[in-house]
């Protein structure tokens, strides 16, 4: 084993060729394939559809503030999706009845806790009223965790829950 | 995939036809009679040449005509009456001038009500015509237009499907779905695009296992609170939940590793449909999508099946009718089906049914004018797709309920956020669409008596009593309007009749004995019924 070797450093031959299983000639064939793709506009298309699904749904896992919000992320029949909340919101002090101001479809959404679709709420509200405190609470309970509670401020000031 | 395969893969312009397709099409028949090789002929037809070193994972992925064939009547059928279904919700859209999109700048430009019914209308006609191979290089980049408008256009459609959908139908435009000259079944036809579908659903699983990986989904407690009907039944009977989920997981890691690639295709067809299947049986609210995946299965099941399938005499017998109608040619055909195709819109009960059958028009008038410019006739083709489409609005109006939904969501929203005339509006399509519906004389018998029309009100109540004598609100409601009109004896026995028609009803016995003691609160507004729901 030890002569071969030297044979082979002698000889001054290229180090043996990587097998197809090797991982650095699997990166080197799919960096290849990727610079054949590159000079197609189909190619272009594959690439693009595979790089944004690979990394949307790694955004919902790193950089997503509202994890109620499982958009994009493939996320199907998960815990999320059985999250409640109760939403209560006040304008000026007193209590708001939301049905008279949105859609039913919107408040099951805030009852699943979407964070962007109540603070659009709370924008239309403060626009709506000129301006009067609009507070939003919600009070999530959760399968297997703790409950959370968000909001509790005026959202014509603090625009972002 | 080793690059030996790859090689056998590549096509050889000295081996025409099967042969160049590797040992895939090893399990595909050979014709009974001798076809003038029909492989080149197909390839030539599919775009410019591609560079010596495209990688055939990509460019040289082949399925043959049948399978695709089959496939693209399965999925844009099933696409345009789920399209069709989804009128019902239409009522939602803008409701209140609130939208909320999935991306800011699409606020400005979210569907309305109207825009999301005729929008729906006119994905439902795309769709129709792409199943039957109709200028599918026309249509399915519209539809996919108008799907993405509708779905990003508002998180109203959150539902995670319809992503899929509006990437899968974007992507499927690219497809090949038209018949190439002379194809025949076990002819293959060469479409990245395909591919690209099979990976997407394989990253989809990924990711779906991988958001599974949590004590709250391995316990079982997260499939327990969303599965019903009876496959809750027979899993609790058998593996129990926390066996049933964690299968879940290895499953969609299972398809995501083996949907993509040919040679694991005879594990993920089996255990894929199985699993699809499951979900249809799930009870979740996922509308057509579990059939739609089943459909998207299609493409993993053995080519051998479909060419097999496309020889059949039955089979062979629809193919030859169909090949007869492609080659026609007719003026006469196109115009009788343009002017039924608007005599088949105006019976549509939607709102814009006629309107978005005068838009979809455009379409076989296109294709005239096309026809026209090339010094041809319209194919007869286009009259039957044509007519096909509009047949199927018409079909799927007439047994499902979304005429009726739709006029009472929009009625309900309408009434809640306190605009009675629009409510009025939609009561009144409401009780044309669906005479015998309790709910829609209900309303509109109470938005007229208390409007001060009290005669046509009670005509609408007393037709609610008479669709369901088992419920009080339509008895209490006239028993109020007499008592408002010093009818007390009249308001008395009324009330009597709703107490006694659901017994169980406390504001029924309330309002009996209020009226009985005389009470002028009795005249007061109660809770209305249906916002309790």
């Amino acid at each position: 084993m030890a002569s071969s070797k030297l044979k082979s450093r002698s000889r001054s031959k290229p180090a043996p060729r990587p097998t197809p299983n090797d991982p650095i000639e699997w990166l080197f064939r799919a960096a290849r394939a990727v610079g054949v793709l590159v000079k197609t506009w189909q190619g272009w298309l594959i690439l693009v559809v595979i790089a944004a699904q690979l990394l949307l749904p790694l955004h919902y896992y790193t950089a997503r503030r509202d994890l109620h919000d499982e958009r994009f992320a493939w996320r199907m029949f998960s815990p999320i999706r059985m999250t409640e909340c109760a939403v209560r919101a006040t304008l000026d002090g007193a209590p708001l009845p939301l049905e008279r101001e949105f859609h039913e479809a919107w408040i099951a959404l805030a009852r699943r806790g979407r964070f962007v679709v109540v603070e659009q709420m709370g924008a239309r509200l403060c626009e709506k009223y000129a301006q009067k405190p609009v507070v939003f609470h919600l009070d999530c309970k959760y399968v297997g965790q703790p409950s959370q509670s968000f909001g509790g401020f005026n959202l014509c000031n603090v625009p972002l829950l | 995939m080793s690059k030996k395969r790859n090689r056998s893969n590549r096509p050889r312009p000295d081996k025409p036809g099967p042969a160049s397709s590797g040992s895939r099409t090893s399990d595909v028949p050979p014709p009974k009679e001798p076809s003038p090789a029909p492989l080149p002929v197909a390839r030539a037809k599919l775009g410019k040449p591609l560079p010596p070193r495209a990688p055939l994972f990509w460019f040289g992925f082949e399925v043959p005509w049948a399978k695709l064939a089959l496939a693209r009547f399965v999925l844009f059928g099933l696409l345009a009456v789920d399209a069709f279904l989804q009128i019902r919700h239409a009522p939602r859209y803008g409701a209140g001038d609130f939208n909320v999109g999935h991306f800011p700048f699409l606020d400005g430009i979210a569907p309305g009500r109207a825009g999301y019914e005729v929008g729906q209308l006119l994905t439902t006609y795309l769709f129709a015509l792409a199943a039957l191979g109709v200028a599918t290089r026309l249509v399915l980049p519209i539809a996919a237009a108008i799907y993405a408008w509708l779905y990003f256009g508002s998180q109203l459609d959150s539902y995670q499907h319809h992503y899929l959908v509006a990437i899968l139908v974007a992507i499927s435009c690219f497809v090949p779905w038209q018949r190439p000259p002379n194809a025949e079944p076990a002819t293959p036809v060469r479409t990245w695009a395909v591919r690209l579908i099979l990976v997407q659903l394989a990253i989809m699983y990924l990711w779906a296992a991988i958001s599974k990986l949590d004590p709250t989904w391995t316990s079982g407690r997260t499939l327990g609170g969303q599965l019903t009907g009876s496959l809750r039944a027979a899993i609790d009977n058998t593996v129990g939940m926390q066996a049933a989920s964690i299968a879940v997981i290895a499953v969609e890691l299972v398809l995501a590793a083996t949907i993509w690639l040919r040679p694991t295709w005879k594990i993920a067809a089996p255990l894929g449909l199985l699993f699809h299947l499951g979900i249809a049986q799930s009870g979740l609210e996922i509308g057509l999508f579990a059939y739609l995946m089943l459909g998207f299965y299609l493409l993993v099941i053995p080519d051998a099946f479909f060419v097999w399938l496309a020889e059949t005499p039955p089979v062979r017998s629809i193919r030859t009718a169909l090949h007869r109608i492609t080659r026609a040619t007719s003026w006469a055909a196109w115009a009788i089906a343009l002017a039924a195709g608007l005599g088949i819109g105006a019976l549509v009960r939607l709102e814009h049914g006629l309107s978005a059958a005068i838009a979809v028009s455009a379409i076989p008038v296109a294709l005239a004018v096309h026809a026209r410019l090339l010094g041809t006739s319209p194919g007869t083709v286009v009259a039957v797709a044509h007519l096909w489409a509009l047949v199927l609005w018409l079909a799927a109006d007439r047994v499902s309920a979304v005429s009726a939904d739709y006029y009472k969501y929009w009625a309900g929203s309408q009434r809640r956020l306190g605009d009675v005339a629009t409510a009025e509006y939609a009561y009144r399509k409401l009780v044309d669409v669906a005479p015998d519906l309790e709910l829609g004389h209900y309303y509109l018998g109470r938005i007229l008596t208390t409007d001060g029309r009290g005669d046509e009100g009670l005509e609408h109540l007393r037709e609610a009593q008479r669709l369901e004598p088992g419920r009080a609100r339509a008895w209490m409601v006239e028993a109020r309007w007499l008592a408002s009109q010093g009818k007390h004896a009249d308001a008395v026995a009324k009330a009597r009749q709703a107490a006694f028609a659901e017994p169980s009803n406390g504001e029924a016995r309330t309002l009996l004995e209020t009226l009985i003691a005389n009470r002028p609160a009795a005249a007061g507004r109660l809770e209305d019924d249906l916002e309790k729901l």
